[in-house]
């Protein structure tokens, strides 16, 4: 474990700890936190930190035994849903869904009574950011459920079905099984540029993989013979349903956000306009 | 002609069909088989007008024998070129479709080719395909055409997961008048054996289920079998192209709800497609009404009101600047305000800018503890509307305004952040004056909202 002090220790304690952007790196600085019996005021991915005046820099290196013990005592405490939200919280992408996990189970353990009572307490304000936080999480799932697009890419004997998908947090493993289930007689992948993450099922297994954009469409095969007839279908299909003297653009953009709509087939004009695959 | 011409033609044709959903009935996914449905449904795409797509929502043709005025698809209707799938077509259509992600099903609706019966074999024959030989899991929904035989329906039912018979007027005279070939029987008879047949098929597999009885096998049967239209069935009318009142609206569809168990009505503000002398020359599309008609709704089937509070014979319309949750609580303020730290839920659904959702939060977190305007806001709940009707920990959160119904309504209808954002940016209040209006435009307010300004400044 590495410590970077600033000579200002000793006089504003103020500590942000830093880790890898994993939920295992997180619990790994709860576990910190406890054992160094400190109380960060932020604890931050890497990429996101942004220094307070006068705040020293603790990196956490990830440490699955500790992430182990902090899952396993949140589990003991609040019960495996209460986990589950803390988990969903932490693929989040905003800066303070680290802090806000951290305070959240330094109520949660605090607590001695029933187990889902910490989560049950939304109005309590260690409670109500992670509330928000998943909630967000939920509608960006929801969003990647809605808008995934799938193409049928086939090459002499190898065919999958492939979406790429851009969400603000990295979603796919929690959609993954969405998917599998849906489309479990299709192999498929899943692929999210932002995050570089990319879900795959081959039929049999489901697999996470990371890797990065220019790795993966490398390897991928041609769109198969009908793909650009079933997309031109589909678009026409989407621009006959609409009615004119309707015509709502904001209530369009509210259900559906602008920053989907480069990878949402009938949101392309034609066939030049279609994502590069 | 190619299937991308054909899609073309009866999407267009299916469009003006309002319900759009894929909600009611859980079908997790199976090993093997394609698909699957969630109870709460998935909206796929929406539409430059904002209604979302959720089916392949087409017509199995457009060829049509009825002459139903304001239908763009009646039978003297030269302008439009008739075409047909062919149930192989649109299966594949469909399967293409929801391989891509692109849809949570099919809905498949028909003009009346040669004879009721005719028509709906073809929808039968789309519908074997997908679920027989595609083993396709996902949410399909019927359309039942009205004089179609029992038989037909049946088989119909056990292979959709939603039925709808299409209301299509709110009543008797106006059917008449702009559907002379149908009747109101003609469309309640259907609707009255699609519940008949749920009843029957819920009861019977209630049975089944009840392996202790000592008269029955004890054993399941090995095959699950489908039930008959798990989702329930659906229907649509027609709003102003014909004179009937929200009143009689909200009435017929409530009974709807009531003797025919349906699990949704839904209202179509009326669009000239066609020009027809007994159509109204139609000068605005009335969505503002569609829209209070939907909220009214709402009220019926999740927030437990009776049609009997929301609407009433002496003002047979709806209110157009106030939602009716609003114009109820309004008119009732001597049910209010209730304190949401210990008042029932029942009563809290009866605020307005509290939900179902923002209730069931609200009971939740009370439980540990007390609540008051930090706590409400972080719930979520529209705090600046519901601040009227409700005090926390026994402090009134609706102070500067009187307690009045014109002084409250002004309240509602302010606009938000001083009109710079939302629905009713720039739009001025009733009454309100402006700098730029002529004097006698002033002069010549109508009386009640002269007493609203009143009401506000008193």
């Amino acid at each position: 474990m590495s410590e970077v002090c600033s000579s200002t220790v000793e006089v504003f304690d103020d500590v942000a700890y830093v880790y890898d952007g994993t939920l295992e790196g997180l619990l790994s600085s709860v576990f910190e936190a406890y054992i160094n019996k400190e109380d960060p005021a932020d604890v931050v991915p890497a990429g996101l930190i942004q220094l307070r005046l006068a705040q020293r820099i603790f990196s956490v290196s990830t440490n699955w035994e500790y992430a182990e013990r902090v899952r396993r005592g949140i589990i003991r405490k609040c019960g495996r849903r209460t986990f589950f939200q803390i988990a969903k919280a932490s693929v989040s992408s905003r800066a303070d869904a680290g802090v806000s996990i951290y305070r959240f189970i330094r109520y949660a353990m605090d607590k001695h009574k029933g187990r889902s009572q910490a989560i049950s307490n939304i109005s309590h304000p260690a409670v109500s950011h992670l509330f928000e936080i998943t909630r967000s999480v939920d509608n960006e799932c929801e969003h990647i459920r809605q808008f995934a697009r799938f193409e049928h890419l086939k090459d002499d004997g190898v065919q999958v079905w492939f979406a790429k998908v851009n969400p603000k947090d990295s979603v796919v493993p929690l959609v993954l099984g969405h998917f599998v289930e849906r489309f479990n007689v299709q192999p498929f992948i899943i692929f999210d540029e932002v995050h570089g993450v990319a879900g795959v099922w081959d039929g049999i297994k489901k697999r996470l993989v990371q890797t990065d954009s220019a790795d993966i469409l490398s390897v991928m095969p041609m769109r198969s013979a009908t793909e650009i007839d079933m997309q031109e279908a589909w678009r026409t299909f989407y621009r006959s349903v609409s009615i004119d003297s309707r015509y709502n653009p904001e209530l369009r953009r509210h259900f559906m956000p602008m920053r989907f709509w480069r990878n949402i087939t009938e949101m392309q004009i034609d066939e030049t306009g279609l994502k590069k695959i | 002609m190619d299937v991308v011409q054909k899609l073309q033609v009866l999407a267009d044709a299916a469009k003006y069909d309002v319900a759009c959903t894929s909600s009611g009935v859980n079908r997790s996914g199976k090993r093997g088989q394609l698909g699957s449905t969630s109870n709460a449904g998935c909206c796929h795409s929406f539409t430059p007008d904002g209604r979302c797509v959720t089916l392949l929502k087409v017509l199995m043709t457009n060829v049509c024998i009825y002459d139903c005025a304001y239908c763009v698809n009646r039978s003297s209707n030269a302008e439009i070129q008739r075409v047909c799938f062919t149930p192989r077509e649109l299966a594949d259509l469909t399967i293409g479709f929801y391989r891509r992600n692109y849809i949570e099903g099919l809905f498949v609706s028909s003009g009346v080719i040669k004879s009721p019966d005719d028509t709906t074999e073809l929808m039968l024959r789309t519908l074997r395909i997908l679920r027989e030989e595609y083993k396709f899991r996902g949410y399909i929904h019927a359309k039942a055409v009205p004089g179609t035989s029992p038989e037909l329906l049946n088989r119909l039912g056990l292979l959709a997961d939603r039925l709808s018979v299409n209301m299509e007027l709110p009543s008797e005279q106006s059917l008449r008048l702009l559907c002379p070939q149908k009747s109101k029987t003609d469309i309640l008879l259907p609707m009255r054996q699609i519940s008949e047949f749920i009843a029957e098929d819920s009861e019977s597999r209630a049975m089944v289920r009840k392996s202790k009885t000592v008269y029955m096998s004890t054993s399941r049967p090995k095959q699950a079998t489908r039930a008959f239209a798990p989702a329930g069935q659906s229907t649509q009318m027609i709003i102003g192209a014909t004179p009937e009142s929200d009143y009689q609206i909200l009435n017929l569809a409530a009974s709807l709800y009531k003797k025919m168990q349906l699990k949704r009505v839904f209202f179509s503000a009326y669009l000239p497609v066609v020009q027809d002398v007994r159509l109204p020359s139609n000068d605005a599309v009335q969505l503002n009404r569609e829209h209070r008609l939907y909220q009214a709704d709402w009220l019926l089937r999740f927030y437990g009101f009776h049609v009997d509070e929301i609407i009433d014979e002496q003002n047979p319309f709806l209110e157009e600047g106030v939602d009716p949750k609003a114009n109820w609580a309004l008119n009732h303020l001597d049910h209010f305000p209730v304190e949401v730290n210990t008042c029932e839920q029942e009563m809290l659904l009866r605020v307005p800018g509290i939900g179902v959702r923002g209730a069931k939060l609200i009971m939740r977190a009370r439980r540990q503890s007390t609540l008051g305007e930090y706590e409400l806001r972080k719930l979520g709940i529209a705090f600046n509307r519901a601040r009227y009707f409700i005090t926390c920990n026994g402090t009134y959160c609706g102070q500067g305004y009187e307690y009045s119904r014109d002084s409250l309504l002004a309240a509602l209808q302010k606009p938000i952040e001083g009109g710079r954002h939302g629905r009713r940016a720039d739009r001025a209040i009733k009454g309100q004056m402006s700098l730029f209006e002529s004097l006698a435009e002033v002069t010549a307010l109508p009386e009640n909202n002269t007493q609203a300004l009143m009401g506000a400044s008193a």
